[in-house]
């Protein structure tokens, strides 16, 4: 399907967070409450709408697991967005966050736009973090944030698209260089202004249409 | 390889390059494609899953989903090449077959979808507590990696077909091959002083010459399981895998006049049946079996360099074919330089070597229509189809865990020698828990890893700042405590 740009996220945090099923809500709707371990990297793809135009947002669910960090890290390479999510009513997945970020940060091109989610907020009675906590980590480190419910769907659809938003304004500011691929960020063949094109430009957009 | 090749016809040719490379339709036919460009099926990717999958830059390692399984609990991982083309020219499958003997009609490989094939997804967990002599067939394994290059059309086909044609070829001989009390007729002329030094070959290509002593297999321990003499079933089924190339060759052949069927590929399968394993090889891809920490080759690699013998066996017994040869370089090159005339036969060295300055691997399927550049030469006279079949009787011995048969592309083994493949994998198994169904898709992943290394500012890196490998990279991971449980 013709898109005007596609955006690549990729979802990071510890093993159990909830990353696989916040994936599959936002791409099927749905909850799967058993969801297998991730053990190497899966991908989702949706379209959705910002500014009137189409964008085709393309989502690496990683492996959290310690023993695929060095894997995982590889591919922060080459994503516009991240979604760094944790567990409220798990504090230590909240505790390791500095470390996510910091792998985040090393790894990625540095005008990756982050969102911080704190998921499962359906499971109010077992909450371990405060939503003020979370809030103050993303205002002191430069975050979005949204509390999430995977199983509920409740703001999912939104941490998704706001993301997108952000990189959709960083695009309109000229922070992003979208000739590059290596922003995660490539045009596509509806584009009325795709830029300055040059022989490499137009190699990506016939392979992206295939 | 595309870039292999381009490079070294480009070096040769002074930098003129005809045609685009990373697209599949550079040859500029109208023909539909006998397949579309896929994925493994066994992956099982959705359009959008193998989109993503095409990433030059990040380089994702695809690996087998939970929910799938290949027969054994063999453990697959693949990644796609830093950016030489678009696609991921490697391709792979896995199956379950069976065998039937055949009943009038002949059926033909082209109609797939037949009953020789028992189910859709390669699942044999059903299938292989059962041995194969079933009272109506004969079940085998087959895994199967295809190197493309040039365009990933031979390879896609290869991965559709090879193993039908490899049931066709069977056909003639079930009967032998599962009353054993039958005698078969004898054995075609091997030659027997081209039996290497760890595993015997039976095999006629390895007559053209060549085959013997091939370098590539840094080690070779001198371990001898083989020691009965020539089993006269395995000569049906090393005969039945030679013709099945030789047959999906010339199907090849025959479809290019319908359909586009880009470039060429290699050729590695295995094949599980009455308690052997059989590797076939034609190219530069390999095997190895890693017991208890020692290492078997089980193929050697088909190049320009390997291979000096038989190519130059093709030219020098008989004058008429050199003369032949450069009549018509002199035909093609009439307008040249004295210096251009000396387009040598095997042109550079090492990983570089080339077939007059062409192509980097000797034996494989497809390239029909490949030429010389520049001229009219076509360099299929020059390749083989036949493959190189090594015996491993799975039987003999009493098979640990850890036990493996790795199968892999040469995206792997330009980088990691045998040695530290063994190694890895070895240390890799023995730190997962042995009852862990995917202990051999993590060990593989582990593999491509270990090959492709991590984007530096100076490139992929791998362990001591070494160049990691730009290339497609597929590799299977074997288990071969199956055969314990099937005797
Ligand atoms: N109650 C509740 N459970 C969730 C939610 N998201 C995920 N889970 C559960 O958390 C577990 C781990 O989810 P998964 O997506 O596999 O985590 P991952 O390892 O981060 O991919 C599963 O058992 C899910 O059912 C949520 O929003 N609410
Ligand atoms: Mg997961």
């Amino acid at each position: 399907m013709a898109y005007a740009y596609l955006f690549k996220y990729i979802i990071i945090g510890d093993t159990g967070v909830g990353k696989s099923c916040l994936l599959l809500q936002f791409t099927d709707k749905r909850f799967q409450p058993v969801h297998d371990l991730t053990i190497g990297v899966e991908f989702g793809a949706r379209m959705i709408t910002i500014d009137g135009k189409q964008i085709k947002l393309q989502i690496w669910d990683t492996a959290g697991q310690e023993s695929f960090r060095s894997i995982t890290r590889s591919y922060y390479r080459g994503a516009a967005g991240a979604l760094l999510v944790y567990d409220i009513t798990r504090r230590d997945t909240f505790n390791h966050l500095t470390t996510w970020l910091e792998d985040a940060r090393q790894h990625s091109n540095s005008n990756m736009v982050i969102m911080l989610i704190a998921n499962k907020s359906d499971l109010e009675s077992r909450r371990e973090v405060k939503k003020e906590e979370g809030e103050a980590f993303a205002r002191e480190h430069g975050l979005i944030f949204m509390e999430t419910s995977a199983k509920t769907a409740s703001n999912v659809e939104e941490a998704f698209i706001n993301t997108a938003k952000e990189i959709y304004e960083k695009i309109q500011e000229g922070v992003f260089d979208i000739n590059n691929e290596a922003n995660g960020i490539k045009i596509g063949p509806q584009n009325p202004m795709p830029g300055p094109t040059g022989p490499h430009n137009a190699g990506q957009a016939g392979g992206s249409c295939c | 390889m595309l870039t292999r090749m381009k490079s070294a016809v480009a070096n040769f040719m002074g930098g003129i390059m005809a045609g685009s490379s990373g697209s599949d339709h550079s040859n500029g036919s109208e023909l539909p494609m006998r397949f579309p460009y896929v994925r493994p099926e066994f992956l099982g990717l959705s359009q959008d899953e193998i989109e993503c999958s095409a990433d030059h830059i990040a380089r994702p390692i695809l690996i087998l989903k939970e929910t799938k399984r290949l027969p054994w609990s063999t453990g697959y991982a693949e990644v796609i090449n830093a950016g030489k083309s678009t696609h991921n020219e490697d391709q792979a499958s896995c199956e379950v077959m069976i065998v039937k003997k055949k009943t009038g009609v002949q059926s033909t490989p082209n109609k797939t979808s037949s009953n020789k094939r028992r189910s859709s997804l390669p699942n044999g967990e059903g299938l292989q507590l059962k041995e194969s002599t079933e009272v109506d067939g004969i079940t085998f394994q087959y895994w199967a990696l295809f190197d493309g290059h040039a365009g990933a059309g031979a390879a896609v086909v290869a991965s559709k077909l090879l193993h039908h044609h490899i049931v066709e070829q069977l056909q003639d001989v079930v009967d032998i091959l599962k009353n054993s009390a039958v005698l078969p007729p004898t054995c075609l002329g091997e030659d027997p002083e081209t039996t290497s030094a760890n595993s015997r070959t039976l095999t006629r290509a390895a007559s053209l010459r060549g085959a013997a002593g091939a370098p590539g297999s840094p080690s070779t321990p001198q371990t001898r399981f083989f020691t009965e003499k020539k089993v006269p079933h395995e000569c049906l089924v090393i005969g039945a895998l030679e013709n099945a190339f030789k047959e999906m060759d010339l199907q090849i052949e025959r479809e290019r006049s319908a359909y586009s069927i880009s470039g060429g590929c290699t050729a590695l399968i295995v094949v599980y049946l009455l308690g052997k394993i059989y590797v076939a090889n034609a190219g530069d891809s390999r095997a190895i079996i890693i017991r208890n920490g020692e290492i078997i080759p089980m193929s050697s690699e088909f190049t320009p360099e390997t291979e000096r013998q038989r190519l130059q066996y093709l030219v020098s017994p008989t004058k008429e074919a050199l003369v032949h040869l450069f009549l018509n370089i002199f035909l093609a090159y009439k307008t040249i330089e004295e210096d251009d005339l000396k387009f040598p036969l095997i042109y550079g060295e090492g990983k570089k070597a080339r077939v007059m300055a062409t192509i980097g691997v000797t034996r494989g399927l497809g390239d029909h229509d490949l030429k010389v550049h520049d001229s009219n030469i076509y360099i299929k006279p020059f390749l083989s189809s036949v493959p190189e079949v090594r015996v491993y009787d799975l039987l003999q011995y009493e098979h640990g865990a850890d036990d493996v048969l790795v199968l892999a592309t040469d995206g792997l083994w330009d980088v990691l020698l045998n040695e530290e493949v063994s190694e890895a994998v070895t240390n890799f198994l023995a730190c997962c828990d042995p009852d862990d169904p995917h202990r051999y898709t993590l060990a593989a992943q582990d593999l491509v890893m270990r090959a492709r290394g991590v984007l530096k500012d100076r490139g992929w890196r791998i362990s001591n700042d070494r160049l990691g490998s730009g290339d497609d990279i597929s590799v299977y991971v074997i288990p071969l405590i199956h055969g314990n449980k099937l005797t």
